[in-house]
């Protein structure tokens, strides 16, 4: 039988991350992500005044050469597209119940409390973990239930994978049940790459509050350095 | 949101465990024992609006126990095809059989944690429905909860 009792290791993680440990991402992670460490997710927070609440990266990744089909089902190339932008990253699943919609529908809201012309610095990018089930027709009706301009990528699980490790990110091939439930195990972190560099600055762990999306995307469309 | 649903054998039987362990002046049934009855309510059910209509979607509450240790032991809904538990883990999530409901304690299923997972719609969920979710004990039986469906970032309190 399952307790549910414990502590969860998110909590510990984010109680460690206060007190400016240093800690491998990977090493939280359970249910079959233990295996395969994709290791140097190194994140600490600095002792810095910097005016963000999220997680400030000391080790700043690339943004990801990903080319996949957006949700009109064109070529979408990230780095192109995005250059200069501030772009919210986040690797998951629409058949995901918990943590994806949860994610996406809290920034979706933090987003529709900033103005229009604030929400034209920012990209909150989608990628599917299971572009077999996530068409992108399938992506779109998803994500607009968040937000009508959030940009949905799918494609080349491979490609996804390959994009996902360098940034500390699990992404494993889905498995589907008797039942049709999909389980797709993925890093649910989303990162925030800069403009000025685009590259990865910030880090917001799964369960981060609607208030502190809200005030870091404030600053980021606000051009505020990290 | 107050309590919506009481096990009502489960408060009979631990108004007779009370009264006998007044009539003989036992103490093994004193509160939160865990040989005791279980004395369970339901607070604060939702189900957030699938982001795909009639899609994949999630159901929390709290299972408090005022009484000895029972088990969630499965979870349905004519509502639905398919009710399964879950925990979700920092990177993925895993079906669990069963959910312990401590003695004296609760049992809660929130984002990000145990979630039960809803699948197969009898009908599209709409804002406002109030959807059946029947919640089967171990020692406790059955115990029908009728849940609100609430908006897709909905969180109790809010």
């Amino acid at each position: 039988m399952a307790s549910l009792h414990r502590p969860r290791p998110r909590l510990l993680t984010a109680a460690a991350l206060v007190l400016g440990a240093s800690l491998a991402l990977s090493a939280c992670s359970s249910a079959g992500g233990g295996g395969e460490s994709t290791g140097a997710a190194k994140v600490s927070k600095k002792a810095s005044t910097s005016q963000y609440q999220g997680t400030v990266l000391s080790k700043n990744f690339d943004k990801p050469d990903l080319v996949l089909d957006d949700t009109s089902g064109q070529p979408y190339d990230l780095r192109a597209k995005t250059a200069g932008k501030t772009v919210l990253l986040f690797f998951g699943y629409t058949s995901c119940p918990d943590v994806c919609p949860t994610t996406m529908g809290d920034i979706g809201v933090a987003m529709s409390k900033l103005t229009a012309e604030q929400r034209e610095k920012l990209a909150i990018v989608f990628v599917s973990t299971d572009p077999e089930r996530d068409t992108p027709q399938v992506l779109r009706t998803w994500l607009d239930s968040m937000g009508k301009d959030f940009i949905g990528l799918t494609g080349d699980l491979s490609k996804v994978k390959t994009a996902a490790k360098p940034l500390g990110i699990l992404v494993e091939d889905p498995v589907v049940d008797a039942k049709g439930a999909v389980t797709s195990t993925h890093g649910a972190q989303v990162l925030a790459f800069m403009p000025g560099d685009d590259k990865a600055h910030l880090l917001y762990m799964a369960g981060t509050s609607i208030d502190v999306y809200k005030h870091d995307l404030e600053l980021m469309a606000n051009g505020v350095a990290v | 949101m107050s309590s919506r649903s009481f096990r009502r054998s489960a408060l009979l039987g631990a108004g007779l465990a009370a009264a006998l362990a007044v009539g003989a002046g036992a103490v093994a049934l004193q509160s939160g024992g865990s040989g005791g009855a279980p004395r369970l309510t339901v607070a604060d059910p939702y189900i957030p609006l699938p982001a795909t209509p009639g899609g994949m979607g999630a159901g929390y509450l709290t299972v408090r126990n005022a009484g000895g240790a029972d088990t969630l032991v499965s979870v349905s809904s004519p509502a639905a095809g398919s009710v399964t538990m879950h925990r979700s883990t920092d990177s993925s999530m895993e079906q669990v059989e069963a959910m312990d409901v401590p003695a004296g304690g609760t049992l809660d299923l929130s984002r990000g944690g145990a979630h039960l997972m809803i699948m197969n719609w009898t009908e599209q969920p709409s804002l406002g429905d109030e959807l059946e979710l029947d919640l089967q004990f171990a020692k406790a039986g059955r115990v029908v909860v009728r849940v609100p469906v609430k908006p897709l970032t909905y969180r109790p309190g809010s």
